[in-house]
């Protein structure tokens, strides 16, 4: 299990790939805004999307888990 | 039978016993641990019957009672050279099937006389790591005191011949350092490791109980510590990466990067950059697709693709000629700058300049970070690296500002102070000191405090701004080259290359100067 973790504050407007999803390395998970832009927070690994643990509009801290993903070990 | 066919039949005898390594139950073992032997490695590293043997007959000497009565063929190592693509390499590869690998006297007394060699002859280092380490038994007590000459002459041929170290196996304290002093390091996934102490003599020193891949495996060093550059499926990936690696490269600082024959048009037009890169500054995109549609058939090679992922570099061909590219990802945090992208740039680009490799740099970089955080972290020395470093190179070098240029970030990334050979925008580019909100928040601070309706006032300050911002306004002051359409971008950087090929910088003499590290 990999830890999805936000690599800066800012607060989540966007969910990008529920729980099941599979997701390439890269691809969005959740989007955050923060200096002024939309960030996402990719997926470090490809994977199935286990839990999304934000909401739309939580503001999430630098190193803040906002998803767990199942890689290929599970 | 002659007096010479016996003394043939002992040589051929004697050689078959030495390349059985540690013996088939050993050899049986390095396969069940999903690892290739030493001489299998080196089979698919270097062209077919292309490897010479340094020291096959040798083994160790030691009279210590754990070793008097054990074999060592090759005393652990193999060495010896050959060709990669039919330029000269030296390598040294660690027999895990031999004491683990372990690193005896007359081994080391091999791959020295090997790394002499590569250096006189001017050509690159490789070590294959599979190694346990220093064998202690040879190293007892205070005899250690004349160890250590290795990393000295590794740090004596940096930038003069490129030294690859790659991680096979798990690795403890000398073959760790090996490593740290090499361009390339590629590490197997889940079957390497490297650490300064080892698991055992970690919690022997400080109590902490730890497995080698949490201490020291693929994962840490290529998303953690950035100890290592490339994270690889298998044995086979390894070596492949190794031989792409040094396709980039020259043999030596001397030579140029070896170019090969290419038949992707260099004005080819891309049409479709304008889909890959939003131009609302609020959106962001994968800088990757970017440098895929310029370089040579879109093949890049990143260069630690997972550690520091806010900034991209690695190599490709533009026109066949081999290129270093240094790119802002505005995917990871925007593509702004910390301590760890700024130390990936630098050392990059020192590489790329140590090896006569031109540097592509593509800026869309809203700046370093900024705040408590990072200035603990010391990101006035760290960003002061990248300064250093692209001050430093003296290769022919091309900036295209694709979008942001913001502050300290854009001189970092070759802006027009840093002798850019050619320096071009797209229509997208933002250079600035820095964005309109910060600036009005400084400049207009009184001003807007004092306003009966601040937020509105700071809205049109802000806009007035903005306005201040755009490449039209550099270009008109002629400190942009020119201002390009994206699809051009391939057929732009190609033509400034082309134009930078003949560069020669000469530079006060020095010593050496005073890194900031």
């Amino acid at each position: 299990m990999i830890e999805v973790k936000a690599m800066m504050v800012g607060v989540v407007i966007r969910v990008d790939a529920g729980p099941g999803t599979e997701v390439a390395e890269d691809q969005p998970i959740v989007t955050l805004e923060s200096m002024k832009m939309e960030l996402p927070v990719p997926a470090p690994r490809p994977g199935r999307v286990r839990e999304i643990r934000v909401q739309v509009g939580d503001v999430v801290q630098e190193g803040d888990v906002v998803a767990l993903l199942e890689d290929e070990a599970g | 039978m002659s007096e010479w066919q016996e003394k043939l039949d002992e040589l051929n005898t004697k050689k078959e016993r030495y390349r059985q390594m540690g013996g088939p139950e050993r050899v049986a073992r390095q396969h069940a641990m999903g690892k290739l032997t030493a001489r299998e490695r080196l089979d698919l590293l270097l062209d077919p019957g292309s490897f010479v043997e340094i020291g096959l007959l040798a083994h160790h000497q030691s009279q210590h009672p754990d070793l008097k009565d054990k074999f060592t063929p090759a005393d652990g190592v193999i060495t010896g050279y050959g060709t990669i693509d039919g330029r000269r390499v030296c390598v040294a590869a660690y027999d895990f099937t031999v004491l683990g690998g372990s690193m005896g006297e007359v081994g080391e007394g091999k791959v020295a006389r090997l790394r002499e060699m590569a250096l006189r002859w001017g050509v690159p280092m490789i070590w294959l790591l599979d190694s346990a380490g220093a064998r202690i038994q040879e190293f007892t007590g205070s005899q250690f005191a004349k160890a250590g000459d290795l990393f000295r002459e590794q740090v004596i041929m940096s930038g003069v011949v490129p030294q690859v170290a790659a991680l096979m196996g798990h690795c403890a304290a000398g073959t760790a350092y090996i490593p740290a002093l090499a361009d390339f390091v590629p590490m197997v996934k889940g079957r390497s490791s490297m650490a300064l102490g080892g698991p055992h003599l970690v919690k022997a020193a400080v109590g902490e109980d730890v497995d080698v891949n949490e201490l020291g495996g693929s994962k840490v060093h290529c998303e953690i510590s950035g100890c290592a550059d490339l994270e690889v499926e298998d044995d086979e990936a390894c070596i492949r990466a190794i031989r792409e690696f040094l396709s980039y490269l020259p043999s030596n600082n001397r030579e140029q990067p070896p170019v090969i024959p290419c038949d992707d048009p260099p004005d080819r037009y891309i049409d479709d950059m304008t889909s890959v890169v939003p131009t609302n500054p609020r959106k962001v995109y994968d800088m990757r697709q970017v440098i895929r549609r310029i370089v040579d058939h879109g093949h890049f090679f990143e260069i630690k693709p997972r550690w520091a992922r806010n900034i991209v570099v690695g190599f490709a061909r533009l026109e066949g000629r081999p290129v270093g590219i240094v790119a802002n990802q505005p995917l990871y945090l925007g593509g702004v700058l910390d301590v760890d992208a700024a130390d990936k740039a630098a050392r990059f680009i020192m590489l790329c300049d140590a090896f006569n490799v031109p540097l592509l740099f593509l800026q869309d970089i809203p700046g370093f970070l900024v705040g408590t955080k990072v200035e603990r972290q010391g990101i006035i020395r760290h960003g002061a690296k990248m300064l250093y470093a692209v001050s430093e190179a003296t290769v022919p070098k091309v900036t295209v500002i694709v979008r942001k240029a913001y502050g300290a970030g854009y001189f970092v990334m070759c802006g027009r102070g840093y002798e850019p050979d050619l320096l071009v925008a797209w229509p997208t580019a933002e250079i600035s000191v820095m964005g309109p909100e910060g600036a009005t928040n400084i400049i207009y601070r009184k001003e807007i405090a004092a306003a009966e309706d601040p937020d509105k006032v700071w809205a049109e300050r802000t806009a007035e701004f903005r306005k201040l911002i755009d490449p039209y306004i550099a270009a008109g002051y002629g400190y942009i080259d020119d201002v390009i359409d994206p699809g051009d971008t391939r057929k732009v950087v190609i033509q400034g290359f082309r134009m930078a090929a003949t560069k020669k910088v000469q530079r006060p003499w020095k010593k050496h100067g005073v890194m900031p590290v």
